[in-house]
Protein backbone atom coordinates (compact mmCIF):
# COMPACT_ATOMS: atom_id res chain seq x y z
CA UNK A 1 0.00 0.00 0.00
CA UNK A 2 3.13 2.11 -0.14
CA UNK A 3 2.55 3.04 -3.73
CA UNK A 4 3.22 6.10 -5.36
CA UNK A 5 0.83 9.48 -4.24
CA UNK A 6 0.47 10.13 -8.43
CA UNK A 7 0.06 6.78 -9.28
CA UNK A 8 -3.77 6.75 -9.08
CA UNK A 9 -3.79 10.59 -10.75
CA UNK A 10 -5.47 10.17 -13.72
CA UNK A 11 -8.22 7.34 -12.10
CA UNK A 12 -9.00 9.83 -8.97
CA UNK A 13 -9.93 12.89 -11.97
CA UNK A 14 -11.74 10.18 -13.77
CA UNK A 15 -14.06 9.20 -10.76
CA UNK A 16 -14.01 12.91 -10.20
CA UNK A 17 -16.14 13.56 -13.40
CA UNK A 18 -18.89 11.90 -11.21
CA UNK A 19 -19.46 14.84 -8.94
CA UNK A 20 -20.87 16.10 -12.33
CA UNK A 21 -23.70 13.68 -12.46
CA UNK A 22 -26.08 16.02 -10.73
CA UNK A 23 -29.93 15.45 -9.96
CA UNK A 24 -31.89 18.96 -11.51
CA UNK A 25 -32.44 21.91 -8.77
CA UNK A 26 -36.23 21.03 -8.60
CA UNK A 27 -36.00 17.35 -8.07
CA UNK A 28 -34.68 18.29 -4.47
CA UNK A 29 -36.76 20.54 -3.46
CA UNK A 30 -39.35 18.25 -4.22
CA UNK A 31 -37.46 15.84 -2.28
CA UNK A 32 -37.34 17.95 0.98
CA UNK A 33 -40.88 18.65 0.34
CA UNK A 34 -41.83 14.66 0.43
CA UNK A 35 -39.65 14.23 3.26
CA UNK A 36 -41.42 16.62 5.18
CA UNK A 37 -44.58 15.83 4.19
CA UNK A 38 -43.91 12.35 5.55
CA UNK A 39 -42.83 13.37 8.96
CA UNK A 40 -45.81 15.65 9.38
CA UNK A 41 -48.31 12.39 8.50
CA UNK A 42 -46.67 10.71 11.82
CA UNK A 43 -44.13 8.67 9.86
CA UNK A 44 -41.38 10.38 11.97
CA UNK A 45 -42.66 9.47 15.20
CA UNK A 46 -40.80 6.73 16.81
CA UNK A 47 -42.00 3.25 18.69
CA UNK A 48 -40.21 1.35 20.91
CA UNK A 49 -38.50 -0.60 18.22
CA UNK A 50 -37.55 2.81 16.06
CA UNK A 51 -35.50 3.68 19.17
CA UNK A 52 -33.47 -0.14 19.60
CA UNK A 53 -32.89 0.07 16.06
CA UNK A 54 -31.74 3.56 15.91
CA UNK A 55 -29.19 2.80 18.77
CA UNK A 56 -28.60 -0.40 17.20
CA UNK A 57 -27.39 1.02 13.53
CA UNK A 58 -24.86 3.54 15.52
CA UNK A 59 -23.54 1.15 17.49
CA UNK A 60 -23.85 -2.31 15.73
CA UNK A 61 -21.47 -3.93 19.06
CA UNK A 62 -24.41 -3.02 21.20
CA UNK A 63 -26.57 -5.28 18.42
CA UNK A 64 -24.37 -8.09 18.72
CA UNK A 65 -24.47 -8.01 22.30
CA UNK A 66 -27.97 -7.59 22.38
CA UNK A 67 -28.51 -10.60 20.40
CA UNK A 68 -26.43 -12.80 22.49
CA UNK A 69 -28.16 -11.75 25.85
CA UNK A 70 -31.23 -12.85 24.45
CA UNK A 71 -29.68 -15.82 22.98
CA UNK A 72 -28.39 -16.45 26.00
CA UNK A 73 -31.55 -15.96 27.83
CA UNK A 74 -33.59 -18.41 25.39
CA UNK A 75 -31.12 -20.95 25.54
CA UNK A 76 -30.68 -20.60 29.46
CA UNK A 77 -34.85 -21.19 29.82
CA UNK A 78 -34.99 -24.18 27.03
CA UNK A 79 -31.89 -26.00 29.27
CA UNK A 80 -33.26 -24.97 32.97
CA UNK A 81 -36.86 -26.46 31.41
CA UNK A 82 -35.70 -29.15 30.70
CA UNK A 83 -33.14 -30.25 33.47
CA UNK A 84 -36.69 -29.02 35.82
CA UNK A 85 -39.10 -31.57 33.34
CA UNK A 86 -36.81 -34.51 34.08
CA UNK A 87 -36.13 -33.90 37.72
CA UNK A 88 -39.98 -33.82 38.30
CA UNK A 89 -40.08 -37.25 35.78
CA UNK A 90 -37.21 -38.69 37.75
CA UNK A 91 -39.31 -37.58 41.38
CA UNK A 92 -42.73 -38.94 39.63
CA UNK A 93 -41.77 -42.30 38.44
CA UNK A 94 -38.96 -43.17 41.11
CA UNK A 95 -36.61 -44.51 38.68
CA UNK A 96 -35.93 -41.91 36.35
CA UNK A 97 -35.46 -44.09 33.58
CA UNK A 98 -39.36 -43.26 31.77
CA UNK A 99 -41.17 -39.69 32.19
CA UNK A 100 -44.32 -40.43 33.70
CA UNK A 101 -46.75 -38.30 32.21
CA UNK A 102 -50.21 -37.79 34.07
CA UNK A 103 -53.26 -38.68 32.25
CA UNK A 104 -54.48 -35.16 33.18
CA UNK A 105 -52.15 -33.46 30.51
CA UNK A 106 -53.86 -35.06 27.71
CA UNK A 107 -57.68 -34.41 28.92
CA UNK A 108 -58.79 -35.46 24.63
CA UNK A 109 -57.60 -38.79 25.26
CA UNK A 110 -59.32 -39.71 28.23
CA UNK A 111 -62.22 -41.79 27.37
CA UNK A 112 -64.84 -42.13 30.14
CA UNK A 113 -64.98 -45.66 31.39
CA UNK A 114 -68.25 -47.34 30.27
CA UNK A 115 -69.38 -50.75 31.01
CA UNK A 116 -68.21 -53.25 28.42
CA UNK A 117 -70.61 -53.76 26.04
CA UNK A 118 -71.50 -57.43 25.02
CA UNK A 119 -73.00 -58.56 21.92
CA UNK A 120 -75.05 -56.44 20.98
CA UNK A 121 -74.83 -57.28 17.54
CA UNK A 122 -76.72 -60.42 18.24
CA UNK A 123 -79.67 -58.11 18.42
CA UNK A 124 -79.20 -55.49 16.02
CA UNK A 125 -77.97 -57.03 12.40
CA UNK A 126 -78.41 -53.47 10.38
CA UNK A 127 -75.39 -51.33 10.31
CA UNK A 128 -76.64 -47.67 9.59
CA UNK A 129 -79.21 -47.90 13.12
CA UNK A 130 -77.11 -47.03 15.92
CA UNK A 131 -77.62 -49.27 18.51
CA UNK A 132 -78.18 -47.71 21.94
CA UNK A 133 -75.10 -48.62 24.34
CA UNK A 134 -76.58 -51.06 26.45
CA UNK A 135 -75.46 -51.48 30.26
CA UNK A 136 -73.25 -54.37 31.03
CA UNK A 137 -75.03 -58.23 31.10
CA UNK A 138 -73.72 -58.61 34.75
CA UNK A 139 -75.27 -57.14 37.14
CA UNK A 140 -72.22 -55.27 38.63
CA UNK A 141 -73.89 -55.06 41.74
CA UNK A 142 -73.85 -58.40 42.76
CA UNK A 143 -71.57 -59.88 45.14
CA UNK A 144 -69.39 -62.23 44.06
CA UNK A 145 -70.32 -65.62 45.90
CA UNK A 146 -67.79 -68.68 45.88
CA UNK A 147 -69.35 -71.91 44.09
CA UNK A 148 -69.13 -75.52 45.00
CA UNK A 149 -68.91 -77.92 42.71
CA UNK A 150 -69.58 -80.78 45.22
CA UNK A 151 -73.23 -82.22 44.55
CA UNK A 152 -75.04 -84.36 47.15
CA UNK A 153 -74.25 -82.38 50.41
CA UNK B 1 -13.27 34.17 14.05
CA UNK B 2 -12.12 37.42 15.77
CA UNK B 3 -14.85 38.40 18.27
CA UNK B 4 -16.48 34.98 18.74
CA UNK B 5 -16.29 32.78 21.76
CA UNK B 6 -12.91 30.51 21.90
CA UNK B 7 -15.14 27.45 23.81
CA UNK B 8 -17.96 27.50 20.98
CA UNK B 9 -18.17 24.52 18.55
CA UNK B 10 -16.70 24.96 15.03
CA UNK B 11 -19.85 24.51 13.69
CA UNK B 12 -21.45 26.80 15.56
CA UNK B 13 -19.18 29.51 15.46
CA UNK B 14 -19.04 29.24 11.49
CA UNK B 15 -22.50 29.34 11.90
CA UNK B 16 -22.49 32.45 13.31
CA UNK B 17 -19.90 34.19 11.44
CA UNK B 18 -21.91 33.25 8.36
CA UNK B 19 -25.11 34.60 10.20
CA UNK B 20 -26.56 31.47 9.76
CA UNK B 21 -28.49 29.12 12.46
CA UNK B 22 -26.01 26.42 13.58
CA UNK B 23 -26.68 22.77 12.95
CA UNK B 24 -26.53 22.14 16.41
CA UNK B 25 -29.61 24.91 17.28
CA UNK B 26 -31.38 23.64 14.36
CA UNK B 27 -31.07 19.83 15.86
CA UNK B 28 -32.36 20.93 19.63
CA UNK B 29 -35.35 22.75 17.83
CA UNK B 30 -35.75 19.85 15.93
CA UNK B 31 -35.20 17.57 19.30
CA UNK B 32 -38.52 19.37 20.28
CA UNK B 33 -40.67 18.55 17.24
CA UNK B 34 -39.91 21.84 15.07
CA UNK B 35 -40.64 20.39 11.46
CA UNK B 36 -39.24 23.51 10.10
CA UNK B 37 -36.08 23.83 11.91
CA UNK B 38 -35.38 19.68 10.54
CA UNK B 39 -36.84 20.78 7.23
CA UNK B 40 -33.76 23.34 7.00
CA UNK B 41 -31.22 20.39 8.20
CA UNK B 42 -32.69 18.18 5.19
CA UNK B 43 -32.04 21.27 2.25
CA UNK B 44 -28.77 21.51 3.82
CA UNK B 45 -27.22 18.23 3.41
CA UNK B 46 -29.71 15.95 1.35
CA UNK B 47 -27.91 16.89 -2.05
CA UNK B 48 -24.63 15.64 -0.62
CA UNK B 49 -26.46 12.14 0.96
CA UNK B 50 -28.51 11.97 -2.47
CA UNK B 51 -25.07 12.44 -4.13
CA UNK B 52 -23.63 9.22 -1.72
CA UNK B 53 -26.33 7.05 -2.23
CA UNK B 54 -26.97 7.73 -6.13
CA UNK B 55 -23.28 7.01 -6.45
CA UNK B 56 -23.18 3.76 -4.39
CA UNK B 57 -26.76 2.50 -6.45
CA UNK B 58 -26.16 4.05 -9.48
CA UNK B 59 -30.01 4.18 -9.81
CA UNK B 60 -32.38 7.39 -9.70
CA UNK B 61 -35.12 6.01 -7.95
CA UNK B 62 -33.10 3.53 -5.11
CA UNK B 63 -31.52 6.91 -4.06
CA UNK B 64 -34.38 8.79 -4.10
CA UNK B 65 -36.11 6.22 -1.83
CA UNK B 66 -33.26 5.47 0.22
CA UNK B 67 -32.34 9.35 0.77
CA UNK B 68 -35.75 10.14 1.79
CA UNK B 69 -35.85 7.14 4.58
CA UNK B 70 -32.55 8.37 5.92
CA UNK B 71 -33.77 11.37 7.14
CA UNK B 72 -36.83 9.79 7.96
CA UNK B 73 -34.86 7.53 9.58
CA UNK B 74 -32.61 10.34 11.44
CA UNK B 75 -35.55 12.42 12.60
CA UNK B 76 -36.89 9.46 14.75
CA UNK B 77 -33.90 8.91 15.90
CA UNK B 78 -33.04 12.82 16.20
CA UNK B 79 -33.75 12.43 20.69
CA UNK B 80 -30.60 10.26 20.70
CA UNK B 81 -28.41 12.36 19.07
CA UNK B 82 -26.11 13.54 21.93
CA UNK B 83 -23.81 15.72 19.65
CA UNK B 84 -21.01 13.61 20.13
CA UNK B 85 -20.29 14.09 16.67
CA UNK B 86 -21.48 16.82 13.70
CA UNK B 87 -25.20 16.17 12.73
CA UNK B 88 -23.93 16.22 9.36
CA UNK B 89 -21.30 12.94 10.08
CA UNK B 90 -24.02 11.52 12.04
CA UNK B 91 -27.00 11.45 9.36
CA UNK B 92 -24.20 10.14 6.98
CA UNK B 93 -23.81 7.52 8.84
CA UNK B 94 -27.46 6.32 8.45
CA UNK B 95 -27.36 6.63 5.12
CA UNK B 96 -23.97 4.69 4.58
CA UNK B 97 -25.63 1.85 6.96
CA UNK B 98 -28.91 2.30 4.94
CA UNK B 99 -27.46 2.28 1.67
CA UNK B 100 -24.87 -0.80 2.53
CA UNK B 101 -28.02 -2.93 3.47
CA UNK B 102 -30.07 -2.05 0.89
CA UNK B 103 -27.25 -3.24 -1.11
CA UNK B 104 -26.78 -6.46 0.64
CA UNK B 105 -30.66 -7.48 0.11
CA UNK B 106 -30.85 -6.61 -3.92
CA UNK B 107 -27.44 -7.71 -4.94
CA UNK B 108 -28.65 -9.57 -8.01
CA UNK B 109 -31.33 -6.95 -8.56
CA UNK B 110 -28.49 -3.88 -9.51
CA UNK B 111 -29.64 -1.89 -12.36
CA UNK B 112 -28.09 1.43 -13.68
CA UNK B 113 -30.84 4.20 -14.01
CA UNK B 114 -29.38 7.56 -15.05
CA UNK B 115 -31.64 8.97 -17.32
CA UNK B 116 -33.02 11.47 -14.32
CA UNK B 117 -29.56 12.77 -13.33
CA UNK B 118 -27.37 15.34 -15.81
CA UNK B 119 -24.27 14.65 -16.58
CA UNK B 120 -22.65 18.03 -17.37
CA UNK B 121 -18.52 17.30 -17.59
CA UNK B 122 -17.93 18.10 -21.02
CA UNK B 123 -16.52 21.21 -19.62
CA UNK B 124 -14.91 19.79 -17.00
CA UNK B 125 -10.72 21.16 -17.25
CA UNK B 126 -9.97 17.11 -16.34
CA UNK B 127 -12.03 16.15 -18.83
CA UNK B 128 -10.06 17.49 -21.64
CA UNK B 129 -7.31 16.51 -20.02
CA UNK B 130 -7.97 12.90 -19.90
CA UNK B 131 -9.60 12.91 -23.22
CA UNK B 132 -6.25 14.34 -25.11
CA UNK B 133 -4.69 13.35 -28.04
CA UNK B 134 -2.81 10.17 -26.44
CA UNK B 135 -5.73 8.85 -25.39
CA UNK B 136 -7.56 6.07 -27.71
CA UNK B 137 -10.70 7.03 -26.14
CA UNK B 138 -10.91 10.31 -27.72
CA UNK B 139 -13.83 9.78 -29.80
CA UNK B 140 -16.13 9.01 -26.03
CA UNK B 141 -19.08 10.36 -25.55
CA UNK B 142 -20.32 11.48 -22.11
CA UNK B 143 -23.30 9.22 -21.58
CA UNK B 144 -20.68 5.73 -22.47
CA UNK B 145 -18.45 7.65 -19.99
CA UNK B 146 -21.02 8.15 -17.73
CA UNK B 147 -21.96 4.33 -18.18
CA UNK B 148 -18.20 2.93 -17.85
CA UNK B 149 -17.49 5.25 -14.76
CA UNK B 150 -20.60 4.04 -13.02
CA UNK B 151 -20.20 -0.33 -14.31
CA UNK B 152 -16.91 -0.11 -13.08
CA UNK B 153 -18.53 1.08 -10.17
CA UNK B 154 -20.83 -1.82 -8.97
CA UNK B 155 -18.61 -4.09 -9.93
CA UNK B 156 -17.01 -2.86 -6.41
CA UNK B 157 -17.65 -4.44 -2.99
CA UNK B 158 -20.43 -2.12 -1.11
CA UNK B 159 -17.43 -0.95 1.17
CA UNK B 160 -15.03 0.13 -1.58
CA UNK B 161 -17.56 1.50 -3.73
CA UNK B 162 -18.47 3.25 -0.45
CA UNK B 163 -14.41 4.46 0.31
CA UNK B 164 -14.04 5.94 -3.45
CA UNK B 165 -17.44 7.58 -3.51
CA UNK B 166 -16.68 9.51 -0.37
CA UNK B 167 -12.82 10.01 -1.09
CA UNK B 168 -12.90 10.29 -4.76
CA UNK B 169 -16.05 11.60 -5.67
CA UNK B 170 -17.44 13.84 -2.09
CA UNK B 171 -13.38 15.03 -1.23
CA UNK B 172 -14.13 13.45 2.33
CA UNK B 173 -10.62 12.76 4.87
CA UNK B 174 -9.63 9.99 5.58
CA UNK B 175 -10.72 10.29 9.10
CA UNK B 176 -14.29 11.89 8.37
CA UNK B 177 -15.30 8.17 6.68
CA UNK B 178 -13.48 6.07 9.29
CA UNK B 179 -15.73 8.28 11.66
CA UNK B 180 -19.03 8.05 9.04
CA UNK B 181 -18.29 4.18 8.31
CA UNK B 182 -17.17 3.23 11.46
CA UNK B 183 -13.68 2.07 11.22
CA UNK B 184 -9.87 3.12 11.69
CA UNK B 185 -8.20 5.12 9.06
CA UNK B 186 -5.60 2.21 8.10
CA UNK B 187 -8.82 0.04 7.30
CA UNK B 188 -10.12 3.35 5.09
CA UNK B 189 -6.50 3.48 3.26
CA UNK B 190 -6.35 -0.07 2.38
CA UNK B 191 -9.53 -0.47 1.05
CA UNK B 192 -9.43 2.84 -1.15
CA UNK B 193 -6.14 1.06 -2.09
CA UNK B 194 -7.79 -2.03 -3.33
CA UNK B 195 -10.86 -0.47 -4.50
CA UNK B 196 -8.56 1.59 -6.62
CA UNK B 197 -6.30 -0.91 -8.38
CA UNK B 198 -9.68 -2.71 -9.49
CA UNK B 199 -10.94 0.43 -10.98
CA UNK B 200 -7.68 0.51 -12.74
CA UNK B 201 -8.19 -2.75 -14.39
CA UNK B 202 -11.76 -1.99 -15.19
CA UNK B 203 -11.25 1.38 -17.21
CA UNK B 204 -7.68 0.43 -18.43
CA UNK B 205 -9.24 1.73 -21.74
CA UNK B 206 -9.71 5.23 -20.48
CA UNK B 207 -6.35 5.82 -18.28
CA UNK B 208 -4.10 4.61 -20.76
Amino acid sequence: MNSDPKEFDTLRKLMALKRHEQPPREYLDELSHSIRMRIERGEGRANIWDKLSAHFSLRPSLAYAFGLTVCGALSFSAFYMGKQEMTEAADSSGSGTFRAVPVSAFPSQVQPVTPLHVANWLRNTNPSVESQPQLSLFNTSRQVVPVSYQTGY
Amino acid sequence: MAGLPSDLPEDEAEALENGKVSDLTLVQNAQRDDVGAYDELVRRYQERIYATVYHMTSNHEDANDLVQETFIKAYRALKTFKGDSSFYTWVYRIAVNKTINFLKQRKNRLHMSLNDVDFNAENDPDLVALVSEKTPRRDLNMAELQDKLNGAMLKLSEHHRMVVTLHDIQGLSHEEIGEIMGCNIGTVRSRLFYARQQLQAYLTDYLK
